[in-house]
This record gives C-alpha cells, sequence and structure tokens, in this order.
C-alpha cells in the first residue's frame, strides 16, 4: 500500500499558487543571499561584499516616484555621498520584460551616464526572484545591509511620501541618515519607514 | 464718455460671465489632460453662517484608470489636499468611499475603479459675512493602470455665497449617491490582537447580516501583510478576520471592513485577545487559488470542481479501487447486446460513488460546523472504522480469490442478470468508501477549498470527487467503442479476478500496518484472531455454497458478532497515546513533535524549520517520506543547515493541527512548510524528492537573467 502511490503528476497545475511576495525580512536579520547578472553581464553576489555596507535601491526609470530623484539629482547625491564612505551601492531592476522600466544592459549604460548616476552594479532581476524574495513593493525601495550581512534599514528613500521635487529639501533622507549612523557606529535612529512609489513591475 | 445702451448691456454681460464662472470648478492648470480629473462640487452652493457644506472631489478615472484609497496598500499614494480658505472657514478630514482591492503581483493596491467622490465638510463661523465665499484647494494624488502610474494633481476652486439664515437653500441630489458610497460608522468598537505573526480582528456584526466577500481595509501602514489572504469566520454575532501582521503595534487601528460593493462600515479596534473562533465562511481574497485580484468564490469552485474530477478519476488506479473497479468495469461490458442494462447498472454505480462522497462530505462539514477540527478521511482516525474497512477488505479478497460467492456484489461470468442496479449501487458505495485511504494529492487542493466555500458549493465538490471516481463506468456505458475494446470474458476471467485479490490482501495489509500503529502490536494480535475467525466463517460459507447447503443466514450472525468483538476488543484512547510515542523514535530524519509555540520560538531564534504534516492512513505522505524526508542526504543537508524539524502526526484527531492546516488552506496532510529565517514559509510540492528538500538549505537566490 505505501508503495504504489506516485501517480502522475498531471493537472491542477492550474491550481498551483501564484508564487507569493516572499516575505518582509526582518531588520537584524541576514539578508537573504543572490545572483544577480549586471548591465555588464558580470554575475553579483550579494555575500561577495561582507566586510562592506551594502544599499539596494529598487530602480525602474519610468516611474514618476523615481524621476522624482533623479532628475532632481537627490538619488545621484545621495549615492555619491555613500559610495564616497565605502558603500556597496546597488541598483536593482525587478521590471519584467514588456512592462514599464524593464531594461536591457545597453540600455542601463546609456541611462546611467545620461543621469550621471553610478552604482557600483545595476543589478537586472526580470524575473523578480530577488525582488520577491526581499518584498521589495515600490520603486524607490531601499535597503542596507551592515559589514556582517545583516539588514539593518529598509524602506522609503525619504519621509515625503510625494512625486513633487519640491518637496525634497525639506524631507529627511533616511539612507543618508542610516549610512552616516552606520559609519560613527551609532545606533540607526530610523531602521524602517513605509515605502513609497509605484509598485515594482513583477511579472505575473 | 458716454454709453449707449446696447454697449452697457454688452459690458454687464460681461461682467455677469466674469462674476459667475467661478461658481464652477476650475481647473488652473487645465494645460495637460488628466487621467484621474477631478472636479469640485458643492452640495449647495449658498450657505448660512454657522453651518457647514459638504464639498465633493468629483474624480472620474478614464477607462483602466484608478485613484487610491487613503491607505494606498503596499505602492501608490494617498491624496493631498492644502486649502486656500478665506478666514472664518475651517475644512474637515477628507472621507473616502468603500476601496476596492487590486492584487498585481502580489502587490495589493487599495483603489477606486470608475468614478468616485472624496467629501470634505466646510465649516462657516457663525461671523462669516453675507457675500461670496472664494475656495481653493491644491489637491494631488497619484493615478495608476495596472501597468504605469502618474502623480496628478490640480487646483480647483469653486465660489460658495453666503446667505441669510432665512435664505432657501437647494441641494444638489448627487450628494446622496456620494454618500451611498461611504462606510458607515459601525458604532461599536472591535477588538484587534497582533502576535505570532498574526493579525485577527474581531468586529460585532449582528448574525443575521449578510455579508459578501467581506474584506478589511486597515488604515495604519506597518500593522499587516496587505496582500496576505484574509480569512473570514462567523461566530455568532461577531466576525473575526485573521490575517498576516508585519509586526509593528499600536493599541487602536481604525479601518473599513467592507461587506459587499461600495458597501462597508468604518471601525476602529482596541488591542485585545482575539480567537478564530466560530466557522469560516466565503471571501478569500486571492487566496491559494488564484494570484489575481478579480478572483472570486465561482472561480475558486470550478477550480476545485475540476481538480475533485480529476482527483477521483485518477483515484480508479488506487490499490484499493482498482480490482473492484477492473471486475465491475468487465461485468458490465458482459452484459453485451443489452445498452439498457449497461446504462442503467453504470448510472447505479455512478449513484453510489457519489450519494457515499457527499455523504461523506456532508458529515466532515457537520462535524466541522459543529466545532469538531477533522480534515477528509477523518474516518480514518478512528481505529474501529480501520478495523470494519479491514473487515470489508478482506472479505472482498477472499471473495476475489475465490473462497465463496456473494449473491449481490458478485463479479462471476454467471450471476451478472441477476445483479440488479441495487447491486451496482453498493458496488459504487464500497468503492468510494475504500477510496477515502486513498485520497491522492490532487485532491488536497480541491478538498481544501471545501474550507472556504459555502455548504452547498462544497458539498458540489465533493459530488464532483464522486463524479470522477465513477467516469471510466459512465464512459464504457455509454461509449460502445470503448466497450467493444474491452477483452471478451472468459476462463481467463476466473484467473484475474484471482490476480486482482492481490492488491486487495496489500490494502488489508496496508490497513493492518495502520491499525497497528494506532493500537500497538499488542492488540493487534488480538484484532487479527477477529479477522482470522471472520475469514474461517467465510470459508465455512463458502464450502456451504459448493454443497448447495444455505449458510447465509448463520454466516452473517456470526460475521456480525465477531466484527462487534473486534471493534469491543480494541484498546482505549490512552494505550493509543503511549503506542504513538512509541513509534515515532527510529526515524532517519530525527523530529520535534509540532506546536505552533516551539514554531515561534525557533523562527524567534532565526533557525530555519521545516514543518511537515503526516498521518499514517495517508500514503502520500508516507511514500514522500520514504522518497524524500527519512532520507540520509536530507538529514545530513538539514544537520548541516542547522533545520529544525517539526513533525505534525495528524493519524489521530488533533485540533491544532487542523487548525494549523485550515489556516494553510488544506483540509487535510500532507503539508510541507520551510521556514528560511526572517522570512515567510514557503508551502512545498505535495509530491517532494530529495533534490527539493537539500535545495532548501543555504542556497541562495540565483537567476539567470538576460541580457
Amino acid at each position: 500500500m505505501r508503495n504504489l502511490t506516485l501517480i502522475p503528476t498531471i493537472a491542477i497545475t492550474a491550481i498551483a499558487l501564484a508564487s507569493p511576495l516572499g516575505a518582509a525580512q526582518k531588520n537584524g536579520a541576514i539578508a537573504q543571499d543572490f545572483k544577480l547578472t549586471d548591465a555588464s553581464g558580470k554575475t553579483v553576489q550579494l555575500s561577495k561584499f561582507r566586510g562592506k555596507n551594502v544599499v539596494l535601491e529598487w530602480h525602474n526609470p519610468g516611474c514618476p516616484f523615481v524621476q522624482k530623484h533623479y532628475e532632481s539629482g537627490n538619488m545621484q547625491a545621495t549615492q555619491a555621498a555613500a559610495r564616497k564612505q565605502g558603500t556597496i551601492w546597488l541598483t536593482i531592476n525587478s521590471g519584467a520584460k514588456g512592462k514599464q522600466g524593464h531594461m536591457t544592459g545597453s540600455k542601463v549604460k546609456t541611462l546611467l551616464k545620461d543621469q550621471g548616476s553610478k552604482p557600483t552594479h545595476y543589478l537586472l532581476d526580470m524575473k523578480g526572484l530577488v525582488g520577491k524574495a526581499y518584498a521589495a513593493k515600490t520603486t524607490p525601495h531601499m535597503y542596507i545591509i551592515n559589514k556582517s550581512g545583516k539588514l539593518v534599514y529598509q524602506g522609503g528613500i525619504d519621509d515625503k511620501p510625494t512625486a513633487n521635487k519640491a518637496h525634497i529639501a525639506g524631507a529627511r533622507n533616511h539612507v543618508t541618515a542610516a549610512l552616516n549612523e552606520l559609519y560613527s557606529g551609532k545606533k540607526i535612529s530610523v531602521a524602517s519607514s513605509r515605502p513609497y512609489g509605484c509598485s515594482v513591475k513583477y511579472a505575473s | 464718455m458716454k454709453l449707449d445702451s446696447p454697449t452697457l448691456s454688452l459690458l454687464l454681460a460681461f461682467l455677469f460671465i466674469a462674476f459667475a464662472q467661478p461658481v464652477q470648478a476650475q481647473n488652473k492648470l487645465g494645460s495637460t489632460e488628466l487621467n484621474v480629473p477631478a472636479k469640485l462640487a458643492a452640495e449647495s452652493q449658498q450657505v448660512q453662517a454657522g453651518q457647514s457644506v459638504t464639498l465633493a472631489f468629483v474624480m472620474e478615472p478614464k477607462p483602466t484608470w484608478h485613484g487610491y484609497w487613503e491607505n494606498p496598500g503596499d505602492a501608490g499614494i494617498g491624496m493631498s489636499f492644502e486649502w486656500d480658505l478665506p478666514a472664518g472657514v475651517t475644512a474637515g478630514k477628507a472621507q473616502f468611499p468603500v476601496p476596492d482591492t487590486l492584487l498585481i503581483s502580489s502587490i495589493m493596491n487599495y483603489i477606486y475603479k470608475g468614478d468616485y467622490a472624496v467629501l470634505v465638510n466646510l465649516v462657516i463661523s457663525e461671523n462669516t459675512p453675507l457675500g461670496s465665499l472664494p475656495i481653493s484647494v491644491k489637491s494631488e494624488w497619484l493615478a495608476c493602470t495596472d501597468e504605469i502610474c502618474v502623480p496628478e494633481q490640480d487646483e480647483l476652486s469653486i465660489t460658495l455665497q453666503v446667505v441669510n439664515p432665512d435664505a432657501a437653500v437647494s441641494l444638489n441630489n448627487a450628494f446622496n449617491d456620494y454618500r451611498d458610497a461611504m462606510p458607515r460608522p459601525l458604532g461599536s468598537q472591535a477588538t484587534f490582537s497582533s502576535s505570532n505573526d498574526i493579525f485577527r480582528i474581531s468586529i460585532p456584526l449582528p448574525a443575521n447580516v449578510d455579508v459578501d466577500d467581506p474584506y478589511f481595509f486597515i488604515k495604519e501602514d506597518g500593522i499587516v501583510d496587505y496582500a496576505a489572504e484574509q480569512r473570514v469566520n462567523r461566530d455568532g454575532d461577531r466576525l473575526i478576520i485573521e490575517t498576516t501582521a508585519r509586526g509593528d503595534s499600536l493599541d487602536k487601528v481604525t479601518g473599513i471592513l467592507k461587506i459587499g460593493n461600495k458597501m462597508g462600515f468604518s471601525l476602529d479596534a482596541a488591542k485585545g485577545d482575539v480567537t478564530m473562533t466560530g466557522t469560516p465562511i466565503g471571501g478569500v481574497d486571492g487566496g491559494n487559488f488564484g494570484g489575481g485580484g478579480g478572483q472570486n468564490n465561482t472561480s475558486l469552485l470550478f477550480l476545485a470542481l475540476g481538480g475533485a474530477i480529476v482527483g477521483g478519476l485518477l483515484l480508479n488506479l488506487m490499490p484499493c479501487v482498482f480490482p473492484i473497479l477492473s471486475l465491475k468495469a468487465i461485468s458490465l461490458a458482459k452484459a453485451g447486446g443489452d445498452e439498457t442494462i449497461v446504462r442503467r447498472d453504470a448510472l447505479a454505480y455512478t449513484a453510489g460513488v457519489v450519494v457515499v462522497a457527499t455523504v461523506l462530505g456532508a458529515i466532515l462539514l457537520g462535524l466541522r460546523a459543529s466545532g469538531a477540527a477533522v480534515g477528509w478521511a477523518f474516518q480514518l482516525q478512528d481505529p474501529r472504522i480501520i478495523f470494519v474497512l479491514l473487515a470489508l477488505v478482506t472479505a472482498i479478497a477472499f471473495n476475489l480469490a475465490g473462497m465463496f460467492e456473494l449473491p449481490n456484489i458478485s463479479m462471476g461470468s454467471k450471476l451478472t442478470e441477476k445483479e440488479g442496479p441495487a447491486g451496482s449501487f453498493w458496488t459504487g458505495a464500497l468503492a468510494a468508501f475504500v477510496a477515502t485511504p486513498c485520497t491522492g494529492p490532487f485532491m488536497a487542493a480541491a478538498l481544501g477549498a471545501t474550507i472556504v466555500l459555502p455548504p452547498i458549493a462544497a458539498l458540489l465538490i465533493f459530488a464532483g470527487l464522486g463524479v470522477g471516481l465513477a467516469l471510466p463506468f459512465l464512459l464504457i456505458a455509454f461509449v460502445p467503442a470503448i466497450r467493444k475494446r474491452l477483452p471478451k470474458p472468459g476462463a481467463w476471467l476466473d484467473s484475474f479476478r484471482k490476480v486482482m485479490a492481490i492488491p486487495m490482501f496489500l490494502t488489508a495489509i496496508g490497513l493492518i500496518w495502520l491499525l497497528g500503529r494506532q493500537i500497538g502490536s499488542d492488540a493487534l494480535s488480538l484484532t487479527l484472531i477477529f479477522m482470522l475467525a471472520i475469514a474461517l466463517l467465510l470459508w465455512w460459507y463458502g464450502v456451504g455454497q459448493l454443497k448447495g447447503a444455505a449458510r447465509g443466514l448463520v454466516t452473517t450472525g456470526a460475521i456480525f458478532v465477531a466484527i462487534v468483538g473486534g471493534i469491543f476488543a480494541l484498546p482505549n484512547d490512552e494505550q493509543m497515546t503511549v503506542q504513538q510515542q512509541a513509534a515515532a523514535a527510529t526515524e532517519t530524519l530525527p523530529s520535534e513533535p509540532f506546536s505552533e509555540t516551539r514554531l515561534a520560538e525557533l523562527r524567534a531564534a532565526n533557525q530555519p524549520v521545516f514543518a511537515y504534516f503526516t498521518a499514517d492512513w495517508c500514503i502520500t505522505c508516507k511514500a514522500n517520506e520514504a522518497a524524500a524526508v527519512q532520507r540520509q542526504e536530507t538529514a545530513d543537508a538539514f544537520e548541516a543547515g542547522n533545520v529544525a524539524v517539526l513533525m505534525g502526526d495528524w493519524t489521530r484527531p488533533d485540533p491544532v493541527i487542523s487548525k494549523f492546516l485550515e489556516k494553510h488552506g488544506r483540509a487535510g496532510v500532507p503539508l510541507y512548510l520551510y521556514y528560511a529565517p526572517g522570512q515567510e514559509p514557503v508551502i512545498l510540492p505535495q509530491i517532494l524528492t530529495v533534490g527539493t528538500l537539500t535545495d532548501l538549505v543555504n542556497t541562495p537566490i540565483e537567476t539567470a537573467s538576460t541580457l
């Protein structure tokens, strides 16, 4: 009776679960490791950056909220300051093929040049696996991982959830603040915040 | 300069137009066309000092576009207002209508499709002078399609007239519709709890209020996982909703309970203890059976029904059913020429199968409604029923082996004519009953749906299982081409019948093993002595048949006594628990017994957890355990990855496990879950391989992004 069971696995794949958005990862936990290909075809693995602080930035060039921070130069400035401190900056695009903001290698290079953006790597996650593992919901959605690989910040770029560039000046930049606290050995005062922006355009 | 009369009237007309115009709202940015255009309207243009007036932002999204509720969900932005008001006028909080859910790729949006209105009350202070009152507001909102978003803004204005307290005020009737779409305050306070990743809210709502697809829209962020399924129970005058918590804690939450299209209640909830009591009702939003937000119970029903029929069909291949099926099929085909009899028998058989499947389903639903936490094949958790089933299966096996003939349920060649529709009906009933231990992996999802569907729909799924099981017969009976292909009966049939006794005996051995696990080998020996007595009685009866002696009545009576005696000889519950614990020791992959507390502890300690739910009567579970779980490779990989293993044994009824399964949308075992530290559990496939399990440990997510 025990051995007569494995009947063919046809059908009912229709009932199979739609891949759920993975869990919000908790601050203080080791950040989920991943391997992604960057715009120049190089494979990048998160855990190889142990010993350095890492920023993950979810990106969609077509999203007005992303445009708010790039057209104003805010994101580039945040990025430049972070990299000057020795931070690894990984911009991740989880836009599925055919969806808004989906990028390919050559397009990425042009875009980065035009915008003066200099991430350590621009990573392509068109299947959305990494995005879903991090429960990245919006563009931008920011994460900071410390030198020992633990997640220490997740949330929005700042505390003014609008698409209006005029609101950048008065906003608290959570990423810059958290990095400064991290490098000066202080406790991160705002370790999570509500991300705001367009929804990540995952493959459905 | 002298003005002649026509010039004057023209000038007056211009002036009139110039002043009259601001009464209508104006779009001062006007240049770009908005996707969700807004208009500002007042319930009345005449207002009285000391009173208030309601304004409406009438939003008219273009087709495929939507706007957002004040809490937009996972993405999106609510609406903002920057008022420019004359002295003495104050604007209240914006009131939003009951929103809809829109789930896109697991990202939940709380939105409005189609026209909607956001209402704001303006209070005009006592000493506001008569005359015009210009109101303007700068508003920003987000307009989205399923694909893209555009932030939009507009400066809207309207000019009101302050009139005498006794002046007539005309009201805009459209506001009645706007108000209808608003949530009504519930009045009584709800209670919520948030712990161990589970958020529950218990909302006072009279038992006689009809609800359709209920959903709780929470206003505060960070409390719940918006995209997680909401499970709804009704317990008397309370409606209890359970979903995944996100971790932030507050003493009070507010939100809208939606109970129908544009129908809902606004409420606030205080922190307290909430347990998931009562009975589940429909209203799973984007649950286990669909990814899209538009998924409703009807499509869930069809999916589940399809699953049940296919599952039932596949059951025919199971060792407990196949012998009955194959011989019955041949006997049907044998009726040969007489189409009417064949069809009548096939329909009777189908009726037997469907009735038993539905009745078992109804008992299951009834037990569950009365509070017992049970699942499909619940009857196999009771050793008495296993014993009866064992007696039955053994008798069938001896019958197939040729030890005796039954006047009614015979598959012999000469008895076909005597076998009326009643015989076929009972054969069908028997097939459905003995099929239950073989409920395969395909039915788990379909049967899980019976938890969340209304009872009638749930019964339909059980009936669908029966239809699937009977399908081969219906095909044989109604498609002559298939019947012609069946082998002609002959001497070989007798041998075939005897061979078919083997799977039946295997089924009996399986049941003996299962019974042994439940009652221990001492008690099992006693039970087997009763089985021997039954077998001897059947033999004696068979010898009588050969001699032409009528021993039916005596045999029936004696077997009845033996079965009743066997049931009484079974041990009681206490002895069985001891037995179960003794059985748990010798596993390749050591495990701890499952409990929610232990799971929470391990999760809190950031240890990866593999939790599996099994039952000794679940052959799929046992096959998976033999093939994948209880394997040295798995044990080694799990040890290396420091994976804690929790095992929930559902062989005997266990409400804790039943509830846990239910929470994952399952009516039965197996269920395999993997909890990576700090992450949502992953539900593993129902057919496991060693690779599936070892891959769980320490594998970074990899993608093969092509450029």
